[in-house]
């Protein structure tokens, strides 16, 4: 990469291998005699009973800790136990299969996974041995969670794909807004603003990392999402404001094209064709999604819903939901490889997205610029809270997405 | 004795009194595990604040309440309400669930699941905020309000008659944002941060099921248990000197009994969220004040004569230049806030007050906007409601207080190790 280095990448999960290595070795040497090496079988199908108690500590037992290879069906009781609430099997730290919100009083859940022979470890956050040595006898399955994991992976590789598309359609959204903005048509500039901004709110999350080459990380100068992106109230008075938003004040608060607003508009757009040569030579794991899929919600938390993103046009609403439709995408490409981790958890971020996606469909208008109601003081105190706690409501499931399929 | 040190806390009285310090620890470190400080007991109004000390959640026995209701007025209180957001009866019943094991976490001085999750792409899942702050007494205590038993979880056979909407009441200046909830928490605690961490947790696990309504922070109890001094309100007055203390009391005015099916053991909290006018108040000269209330302000003696507990009588006639509108007036004005709230005057009803002073800072006039958050347990909602349609229609107070918020919650029993709050409605 000739011009730029990218400065920001998520982590991996490279970290916590050692942790849970660790506690693996503290449950096998802790947890000698809870169980007995009989599993109850039902045709071809092998039972596992976990139930988790206290008394007086809070324990996670496993009826049998050795089946054979194949099906196996682990029904998790919650007796008495207030600190565990959920339970996984895990192979090193993949998990193939778990159970959530688990209390006392509530009836016992199962879940069914096949399993090839190998070392597992029944996981109990919370239990006082945590960790309980599974095996299975027989075939080794040819790494049996692989079916998810490629999915996953070509999952990421589809939204590279999306992600590429999304910023060549801003480069021409761009282009378009630069050329009206030069003949001076304020009407039809302010439209095209509209219509470009959806594009960076789909992805921004994945493509703010870039730096100028020739520019130290924290320079503002060489930073492209500065440049492309930033707004009056975070500004640097070291490099001055240019960008879409700066555009936006001309257009909409001075309601005038000056020969600062066609700079400013033709710099946008050389720095989002720079964008666009860059973006091509990213590369994304399953977890890069989920946790941008997080990060664009949390956009919509901290920048939208108060109206500061744009505080000129009022067109937050377009940005939000374009930040919740680049995080759904997110989600869609995870989504195959996700469904055979977790099909509880798949299901949950999938109805909090669809709830979340009739919200926002109430507040289409196709009056008003990008088709969204204007987001005014008034629409804004009445509706706030409710979209606020509406995507509070997906971003919780969603949070757990990256540990999901980072372990896959 | 440095565990003490370090955690506790010395009540104003006790430190006052500057002597056997030591010997306090020692006995309130003892018995930190029974959640029962006898010292208190004893102290006759001097108290020790022991961060170590927890109350148990579970009930050991049948009909037994939950913890925050006759439990000795913690100093700090976070009460919040919530909104369900599903209508998966399912969704309730796992959340009820999983609030009751972690209330019973909480309560021990214990996080909500790991702080550090094991996977490094994990999000934590406590908050950890309270982490080393000790138990602090915490209680939180789960109320259910009428939109439980409306037609959305199919629960409304086993709605009590008595669990409905506070009517409109005179003078009420309520707000729509601070005003009903489907559910409600009451967080209790010796230290603000451990009360404010439990209902950001609870808050947490009810995110998807049900959404934040209101919430109101008390930093200072204006309630007492009986073996405390009767603390004051931001009027300066001594708030709930007749407050119900006896076991017969509680059982003929807060427990409901074997008659209330599933709420045997519960009982109904109504809560107000009431402004004061501050400034307006701490213009008023001081004799007036005391006939607004009806009592004495610093040693909280009714207007008829005595001390702080004697009774009052409603009778007696003013003495001659004593400050009463007019010679042959009673020495209690039947306007004043105690004539008006007293059970004799009231058919003989009791309700029992947990109430916290609150502040919301500074209001848009540049006005401190404080007040009381008032917090009541009652066999019947409609105790309150009576009381308040007099209080409401022609309290002295009135001129400087107006209710802006309020809830109605039946709060059940508290449930059996291996249950949670609520079971008996998923039956």
């Amino acid at each position: 990469m000739p011009f730029v280095e990218r400065t920001v990448r998520p982590l991996t999960i490279l970290g916590a291998l050692g942790v849970v290595t660790a506690l693996a070795l503290t449950g096998c040497a802790a947890n000698p005699s809870s169980a007995t090496d009989d599993a109850s079988t039902s045709g071809k199908v092998s039972r596992v009973s976990i139930t988790l108690t206290n008394d007086g500590s809070d324990k996670c037992a496993v009826s049998t800790t050795k089946v054979p290879a194949g099906p196996v069906t682990f029904t998790v009781e919650n007796e008495s136990s207030t600190a565990i609430t959920e339970v996984e099997l895990l192979q090193d730290q993949r998990i193939f299969g778990e159970k959530e919100n688990l209390a006392p009083g509530l009836a016992a859940v199962s879940f069914t996974s096949t399993l090839g022979g190998g070392k597992y470890q029944v996981y109990c956050p919370g239990a006082d041995t945590e960790m309980t040595d599974f095996t299975v006898t027989g075939k080794v399955a040819s790494t049996a969670n692989s079916s998810a994991a490629s999915l996953l992976k070509q999952g990421a590789k589809g939204y590279a794909t999306y992600v590429d598309g999304q910023v060549t359609d801003m480069v021409t959204a761009v282009e378009q807004l630069q050329k009206d903005v030069a003949a001076g048509n304020l009407d039809a500039a302010k439209k095209d603003y509209a219509d470009a901004r959806p594009y960076y709110e789909h992805v921004e999350s994945d493509v703010d990392g870039f730096v100028k080459k020739g520019y130290k990380a924290t320079d503002n100068a060489g930073n492209l999402d500065y440049l492309i992106d930033m707004r009056a109230s975070n500004l640097d008075p070291a490099v001055g404001w240019s960008g879409f938003h700066a555009v936006e004040r001309d257009l909409f608060a001075n309601g005038a094209i000056t020969d600062d607003t066609k700079k400013t508009a033709s710099e946008l757009a050389t720095n989002v064709q720079l964008l666009a040569k860059l973006v091509p030579t990213l590369d994304y794991q399953p977890e890069d999604l989920a946790n941008g899929a997080a990060g664009l919600l949390e956009e919509v938390q901290s920048n939208k819903i108060s109206g500061e993103e744009e505080a000129y046009s009022h067109i937050d609403l377009v940005d939000l939901a374009a930040n919740v439709e680049g995080a759904r995408q997110a989600f869609a490409y995870l989504k195959p490889g996700l469904t055979k981790l977790d099909p509880t958890l798949t299901k949950q971020i999938s109805t909090q997205f669809d709830q979340t996606n009739t919200m926002m469909d109430g507040f289409r208008n196709a009056s008003d610029l990008g088709g969204f109601d204007s987001w005014t003081d008034a629409t804004k105190s009445e509706h706030a809270n409710a979209i606020s706690q509406r995507v509070q409501a997906l971003q919780d499931p969603l949070s757990r997405l990256a540990e999901k399929v980072a372990t896959a | 004795m440095s565990e003490f040190s370090r955690r506790g806390l010395l009540g104003a009285g006790l430190a006052a009194a500057g002597a056997g310090v030591g010997a306090v620890a020692g006995v309130a470190g003892a018995t930190a595990a029974t959640g029962v400080n006898p010292f208190s007991a004893a102290s006759n109004g001097d108290e020790s604040i022991d961060l170590s000390l927890s109350h148990p959640f579970y009930a050991t026995a049948a009909r037994q309440p939950q913890g925050g209701i006759r439990t000795d007025p913690q100093r700090y209180c976070v009460f919040m309400t919530f909104d369900l957001s599903t209508s998966a009866t399912t969704d309730l019943q796992v959340l009820l669930a999983r609030w009751s094991a972690s209330i019973a976490q909480l309560q021990a001085g214990k996080t909500v699941g790991s702080v550090e999750p094991a996977h490094g792409n994990g999000v934590g899942a406590d908050t950890g905020e309270a982490l080393d702050l000790g138990p602090a007494s915490l209680t939180v205590t789960v109320g259910l309000g009428p939109g439980v038993f409306d037609d959305r979880f199919g629960l409304a056979a086993h709605r009590p008659a008595q669990l409905q909407d506070i009517p409109a009441l005179p003078s009420d200046r309520l707000q729509d944002g601070l005003t009903g909830g489907d559910l409600s928490l009451q967080a209790c605690a010796d230290d603000p941060q451990v009360a404010y961490h439990a209902v950001r947790d609870l808050a947490r696990i009810a995110r998807g099921t049900a959404t934040v309504r209101w919430t109101v922070l008390g930093f200072g109890r204006a309630s007492a248990g009986p073996s405390q001094t009767t603390p004051r309100n931001l009027m300066g007055f001594k708030d709930g000197t007749r407050n119900i203390t006896t076991d017969d009391e509680y059982d003929r005015f807060v427990w409901l009994d074997d008659s209330a099916g599933w709420m045997a053991g519960g009982t109904y909290q109504v809560v107000r969220k009431i402004q004061m006018n501050i400034e307006i108040w701490d213009a008023d000269v001081v004799s007036d004040q005391q006939r607004v209330f009806g009592r004495t302000k610093v040693e909280g003696a009714p207007l008829s004569g005595g001390t702080e507990h004697t009774t009052p009588d409603f009778h007696a006639r003013a003495a001659m230049g004593s400050g009463a509108a007019s010679d042959g007036d009673t020495a209690i004005d039947a306007r004043s806030h105690v004539a008006l709230a007293a059970h004799e005057n009231n058919g003989g009803v009791k309700i029992l007050r947990r109430g916290y002073n609150y502040t919301d800072g500074l209001n848009q006039y540049g006005q401190l906007d404080a007040g009381l958050f008032f917090a009541a347990y009652m066999t019947d909602p409609d105790h309150f409601t009576r009381i308040q349609r007099r209080l409401g229609a022609v309290d002295r107070l009135n001129e400087y207080i107006a209710h802006i918020g309020s809830a109605v919650f039946a709060v059940p029993p508290a449930p059996r190790a291996g249950s949670y709050i609520g079971e008996q409605l998923f039956r």
